[in-house]
């Protein structure tokens, strides 16, 4: 009986863990599916993860945020706290999105045109809010990884042409990568799993 | 070399053969050597133990290389099936008797579920919190430790907690927030090393707490952590030698809860001086708080403990040069320098030598009394 239990223990151990990988995954792929998409110009900068293989380390247009669109900066702060950020984001004529308003900690307070789309990002503490400053979140969408051995060659083209990625946001604001184009071509296209 | 075992039986045997001991307790004795022996680690579950990190190194690679040739869902397949092999045949294992390897394939277990954290993060391109998917790997470690009740596991989930520690404790430039919260990881960790009974990660709490400890000086203020911490180790040291039982029953760790006093002490005291560089007069009264405290560890608790002891020896020679590189290191040239420390070293030898020689004509004339 005792020697019974440590089985069913670890079955339900193995359960419980598959579980919330599989919701990890889940909610990564119904930001893909249901997520409204946006293109993003990339900046990029550089790679490698030991763990995890090759990556390229992004930065986006809408990474270089200025003070002057942050709608809600309280009188009395001079610099960021640690906390969400929210952009929204407009559709320019080249079909890539800009950031036309941001918001401290909430999404901006008056409803979105219809194309436009707020995005969530987190600030760390201790940029400037100067007018004429400008602070950097994270979107979570800063990396992409490759097949082993692809992260120089793609790195170095990423250097002398405009790079596109297409990223899908949730209604929340969270971002999902879905597929990095080169110009016009789409170079990786994201499966849902 | 025979093992204690087999050579306390022997002494036994021949004690008996002598007279010396009733053969009826000499089993009895016997039997709780046997009944102890099976707690010591084997030289075989070792290399269970690093088959399985191999195996679990070959697994996170696997991750790694990104492999294009076989499908995501095959991939992330291939990992979950390899955390319930882990969890559900090592469990099989135990009931069959042989806990090294079930602890061997439990340890697989826990690394498919990192393994997995990372394969979903590169799968969606996740970038930023590795901090925050470490520490949920330590979690999911923790959770794994209680379940089937693992000391290796739980020895596992303290590394990750250290990794996640350094991972944000030691990006000073940066501005992570400081994890305050691996206090409160510790204490459950601690917490759970109890209900694994594994000694293993009660020792690497608390040299975790220890560097915790550093970290947080570092961040908040070093004058008064460090004194806290020094004069909390000492307490400890002192609890520990005067009433060890009581110390035994609460911490369970064979009586090694003094190294750990001593060890925080000298690394608060080194902290404390490392924080006030530049006033010599208060440096100098700090070296000397040090080696009186030196002093009273080696009088107090250095006699049953050869860890303590060569603690104590290497916080001594630290703390001398230390404290000459401090006051003296600038007036006096690179010769200088080399003179003190062959003088240092001849004293430090010296010492070594006379206090190894006293403890071990006091063991002496007691074993042979016995």
């Amino acid at each position: 009986m005792r020697a019974n239990r440590l089985l069913i223990a670890a079955i339900a151990l193995s359960l419980v863990q598959i579980g919330f990988l599989t919701w990890m995954i889940a909610g990564r792929a119904a930001i893909l599916r249901n997520g409204t998409e946006v293109l993003l110009r990339i900046r990029p900068i550089d790679p490698r993860d030991l763990l995890r293989g090759d990556y390229v380390v992004l930065s986006y247009d809408i990474t270089q945020i200025p003070v002057s669109l942050i709608g809600n900066v309280p009188q009395d702060m001079t610099e960021t706290e640690e906390g969400p950020i929210y952009v929204r984001l407009a559709k320019g004529a080249d079909n890539h999105f800009t950031a036309v308003a941001a918001s401290l900690g909430a999404p901006p307070s008056a409803p979105a045109a219809s194309g436009e789309v707020d995005i969530r990002g987190y600030l760390s503490s201790g940029w400037s809010l100067a007018r004429d400053a400008v602070v950097n979140p994270d979107y979570g969408i800063e990396r992409f990884y490759l097949p082993e051995g692809e992260g120089l060659a793609i790195q170095n083209d990423i250097r002398e042409r405009p790079f596109s990625m297409r990223v899908a946001v949730a209604k929340d604001g969270a971002a999902q990568i879905k597929a990095l184009l080169d110009g016009d071509t789409v170079l990786f296209e994201e499966p849902l799993y | 070399m025979a093992s204690y075992a087999v050579r306390v039986k022997r002494d036994i045997a021949r004690w008996v053969e002598r007279g010396l001991v009733a053969p009826d307790l000499a089993q009895v004795l016997a039997d709780d050597i046997d009944a102890h022996q099976r707690k010591s680690i084997s030289f075989g579950a070792i290399l269970a133990i690093l088959a399985a990190l191999l195996f679990a190194a070959s697994l996170l690679i696997f991750v790694a290389a990104n492999w294009e040739a076989m499908p995501r869902l095959w991939r992330v397949g291939l990992v979950f099936a390899a955390l319930a092999a882990g969890y559900v045949g090592g469990a099989i294992l135990k009931q069959r008797g042989h806990p090294a390897f079930a602890e061997a394939l439990w340890l697989i277990g826990a690394a498919g579920f990192g393994g997995a954290i990372a394969l979903i993060g590169q799968m969606y391109h996740l970038s930023g919190d590795e901090a925050q998917a470490i520490l949920v790997w330590c979690g999911g470690t923790a959770l794994a430790a209680i379940a089937l009740r693992s000391g290796p596991l739980t020895a596992g989930a303290v590394v990750l907690a250290d990794a996640w520690l350094a991972m944000l404790g030691l990006e000073f430039w940066a501005s992570t927030p400081f994890p305050y919260g691996f206090a409160a990881v510790a204490l459950v960790l601690w917490a759970i090393s109890y209900w694994t009974d594994s000694k293993v990660a009660r020792h690497l709490i608390l040299l975790s707490v220890d560097f915790y400890l550093v970290l947080l000086a570092i961040e908040v203020n070093m004058f008064v952590v460090s004194v806290l911490l020094a004069i909390a180790a000492a307490a400890m040291f002192a609890f520990a030698v005067m009433r060890p039982a009581d110390a035994e029953r609460i911490a369970r760790l064979d009586g090694r809860l003094p190294l750990h006093g001593l060890i925080g002490f000298l690394t608060g005291m080194t902290l404390l001086q490392f924080g006030m560089i530049d006033e010599v007069g208060a440096l100098v009264a700090a070296a000397a708080v040090s080696f009186v405290g030196i002093a009273a560890a080696l009088y107090s608790g250095g006699r049953d403990s050869r860890a303590v002891r060569w603690v104590a020896y290497l916080g001594f020679g630290c703390q001398l040069v230390f404290t000459y590189v401090v006051t003296l290191g600038t007036m006096l040239g690179t010769a200088g320098f080399f003179l003190l420390g062959s003088v240092t070293l001849a004293v430090l030898a010296w010492v070594i030598i006379r206090i190894e020689r006293r403890v071990a004509e006091a063991a002496a004339p007691e074993g042979a009394k016995a």
